[in-house]
C-alpha cells in the first residue's frame, strides 16, 4: 500500500490518534499526505503532539484536538499556528494532561467505559472537562477522578521496521505507541524499513505491535522528518526553521518533504489489493486484514495539488520561554 | 553591570541542588534546564541518584547534549527503556521522589498555570496545556519548577487557571529560590548580585524570607560541569536569561 491509499482510508471527520512525541518519531509523512488530500474536520488524539498537530491546523484540517501537552519543543517554543487556531476557537481543544489522556484510552483499550488516574486534586482540569471523581468501593476512604473511554477511529504509529503483515517494532522509547494501538479501531503502520517477518519470528518479544491488530502498512523512509526516528536520524532543525518561518508558504515545506520526492515504482500498483482505498469508517474495525506493502509509490507524483488552504500567517511567538512538562 | 553568575547557570545550578542522593530523579519533555540539572548532578555531585527522563533513559550515558530534552539520545547507555506510562505510574504509586515539572505561573501556595493566560474560553495566549503537571505534581513526592523571568506575571497573587496543585516543592528564578514552607512559598535564597527588594517587587505574591540569605556560589565542580555540558554556549545563548528583570511584552 501506498502512504497516498493509507491516508485515502482516512474519512473526513475521522478521530485519529498518533503517534511519537513532539519531534520525535510522529508519523509525519502521513499526515503531510493528509493534507496533500485536503482531510477536513479531523479530531487529533496526542498526549504530546506539536509539528504534527500545528501543520494540520496550519492546512486547516482539524476540528478537534484532545492533547496534553502542545508545542513544537526542542528549542522552538510554542506551536504557533494551533495556539491561533485554539485562540479564534476554529479548533475545539480538550485539554488533558497527559495521564488522564492515557486513562481515557486506557479505558478504551480495557474495554471498559471510564479509567482511575491518579492525582488530578486541585487542577481546574477536571470541572472543566466535567470528570467524575468516584469514593474507593472497597472503603479506603480515597477518592480517585475517573476519565471517560476515549476511543479513536485510527492509530497511526510510525515505526522503525515493520513486515508485510504489519508486525512493528520501534527502537528507543516507545512514546505512548502502545497504549494508542490498542485503544483505537484500526491501526495504520508506516515504517522506515520493511523486513522480513522471519526477523519477527526471530525475537517476537521485541514487537510493539502485532500484525492481526494492524489494517494498512506502508513505507515512508525519513517519514518522522523533520523530527527524529532513532538511530537512523535526529532533528532536521534547519527544516524546523524554515518552516516556522511565516513568510514561507506551506507548499514549500511539503515539496520538501522526503516522501514528496519519491519516485513512483512500477510493480507498485500492481500490489495493491482492489479495495485498498476504501475509506475506513469509524465502526468497522476491520481485524485481520492487512494491505502489506513495499517501499512504493508513496505520493502520486502528478497529485499533490498546491494546499492553498492554509490558514493565516500568526507571527512566531518568541516572547516566552517554553513551558516544560 | 556584567554579570558574574548568569541567570542561566543559575538556574541550572540551583535546580541541581534540589538533587539528593539514591532518589528516583525525572525530567520531563520541553525542560531543557532540568535536563542539564540532572547532567549537571551526575557529574558534579559524588553522590549517585536514579537519572531518569522522558525519552525513556534510566541511568543514562548520553554521547552528546541534544536541544531537545526528549531527544531519543537521552536513553544512550541505558540498560532499560522505561517509557512513559512506566514513568507516570511510577509517579502516582509514590515511586518519583524529584519531579521537575514546567510552570507558566506559579502562585504563593505553589500551584501551577501551563494552560493559558487569560479566560481558559478566550485565551489572550493559548499556552502548551496539562502536559505532566495535573498528575505529577499531586503525586510526586518533591516536585520543582523553574522560570526564565522573575516577575509579577509569572509569580503571581491569582492564576488564570489552576492546571495543576499539590507536591510543589520548589521554585527557580534567575534570582531566587522558593521552597514551600507549611504551605506557602517560602524565600531560600536569591542571587548575590539582586537584593532582596528586587525578589519582592518581582514576586506577585506575600512570602516568608525569614532565614533566606544570598545563595551560595556554583562550587568549582558545578561550574565545570556545566561548562562541559553546555561548552559553546548554545543552551545559554537560546535561554537568552537576565538577571537583571525588564518587562517583557
Amino acid at each position: 500500500m501506498s502512504l497516498a491509499e493509507m491516508a485515502a482510508r482516512v474519512p473526513d471527520g475521522a478521530s485519529v490518534a498518533l503517534g511519537g512525541s513532539f519531534l520525535h518519531r510522529g508519523p509525519f509523512a502521513f499526515v503531510r499526505e493528509l493534507i496533500r488530500q485536503r482531510r477536513r474536520g479531523l479530531e487529533i488524539v496526542k498526549q504530546s503532539p506539536g509539528y504534527d498537530i500545528d501543520i494540520l491546523c496550519r492546512a486547516g484540517c482539524v476540528a478537534r484536538a484532545r492533547a496534553g501537552i502542545v508545542a513544537m519543543e526542542g528549542n522552538f517554543g510554542l506551536a504557533p499556528w494551533y495556539r491561533r487556531a485554539v485562540e479564534t476557537r476554529q479548533v475545539e481543544l480538550e485539554e488533558h494532561a497527559c495521564m488522564t489522556l492515557t486513562a481515557g484510552l486506557r479505558a478504551a483499550a480495557y474495554g471498559v467505559p471510564f479509567q482511575p488516574v491518579g492525582g488530578v486534586h486541585g487542577s481546574d482540569l477536571a470541572a472543566l472537562n466535567r470528570w467524575a471523581s468516584v469514593a474507593d468501593p472497597y472503603g479506603s476512604g480515597r477518592d480517585v477522578w475517573v476519565i471517560p473511554a476515549i476511543r479513536p477511529d485510527v492509530a497511526v504509529i510510525h515505526v522503525n521496521e515493520a513486515d508485510e503483515l504489519g508486525d512493528a517494532r520501534v527502537r528507543g522509547t516507545s512514546h505512548w505507541d502502545r497504549i494508542l494501538t490498542r485503544a483505537a479501531r484500526q491501526v495504520f503502520v508506516v515504517a522506515e524499513k520493511l523486513v522480513p517477518a522471519a526477523s519477527f519470528e526471530d525475537c517476537p518479544e521485541l514487537t510493539l505491535v502485532p500484525g492481526f491488530m494492524v489494517q494498512a502498512v506502508c513505507v515512508a523512509p525519513r517519514g518522522a522528518w523533520p523530527g527524529s526516528c532513532w538511530p537512523h536520524y535526529e532533528i532536521d532543525y534547519p527544516a524546523v526553521e524554515s518552516y516556522l518561518d511565516s513568510g514561507r508558504h506551506l507548499d514549500a515545506h511539503l515539496e520538501r518533504a522526503p516522501e514528496a520526492a519519491e519516485r513512483v515504482r512500477p510493480d507498485a500498483a500492481e500490489r495493491v489489493r482492489p479495495d485498498a482505498a476504501e475509506p475506513a469508517r469509524a465502526e468497522a474495525g476491520q481485524p485481520g486484514r492487512t494491505e502489506a506493502a513495499e517501499p512504493t509509490e508513496p505520493v502520486r507524483a502528478e497529485a499533490a495539488a498546491p494546499v492553498r488552504a492554509e490558514a493565516a500567517e500568526p507571527t512566531r511567538p518568541r516572547t516566552s520561554e517554553p513551558v516544560g512538562a | 553591570m556584567p554579570e558574574g553568575w548568569s541567570g542561566f547557570s543559575y538556574i541550572v545550578t540551583n535546580l541541581a541542588r534540589f538533587v539528593r542522593p539514591d532518589e528516583v530523579t525525572f525530567s520531563g519533555v520541553n525542560s531543557t534546564p532540568p535536563m542539564l540539572a540532572c547532567l549537571l548532578a551526575k557529574r558534579a555531585y559524588d553522590f549517585d541518584f536514579v537519572y531518569l527522563n522522558v525519552a525513556g533513559g534510566v541511568q543514562p550515558r548520553p554521547s552528546k547534549i541534544p536541544l531537545s530534552s526528549s531527544d531519543p539520545v537521552l536513553a544512550e547507555g541505558s540498560t532499560a527503556i522505561f517509557a512513559n506510562e512506566d514513568f507516570y505510574d511510577l509517579c502516582t504509586r509514590g515511586g518519583m521522589d524529584l519531579c521537575f515539572l514546567g510552570a507558566a505561573q506559579v502562585d504563593g501556595l505553589g500551584r501551577t498555570n501551563v494552560s493559558v493566560i487569560g479566560d481558559w474560553r478566550r485565551p489572550k495566549v493559548r499556552l502548551p496545556g496539562g502536559g505532566g503537571g495535573a498528575v505529577m505534581l499531586p503525586t510526586a513526592r518533591r516536585a520543582v519548577t523553574w522560570r526564565t523571568e522573575h516577575s509579577t506575571r509569572i509569580l503571581v497573587e491569582r492564576l488564570d487557571f489552576v492546571t495543576a496543585a499539590g507536591g510543589l516543592h520548589g521554585v527557580v528564578t534567575p534570582i531566587a529560590v522558593f521552597v514551600k514552607r507549611e504551605g506557602r512559598l517560602a524565600l531560600q535564597s536569591w542571587h548575590p548580585e539582586v537584593s532582596l527588594d528586587d525578589v519582592r517587587g518581582g514576586t506577585g505574591f506575600d512570602f516568608d524570607a525569614a532565614g533566606a540569605a544570598p545563595t551560595p556560589l556554583p562550587t568549582p565542580r558545578e561550574a565545570a560541569a556545566l561548562r562541559s555540558l553546555d561548552p559553546d554556549g548554545r543552551f545559554e545563548r537560546d535561554a537568552n536569561v537576565s538577571i537583571r528583570q525588564e518587562s517583557a511584552p
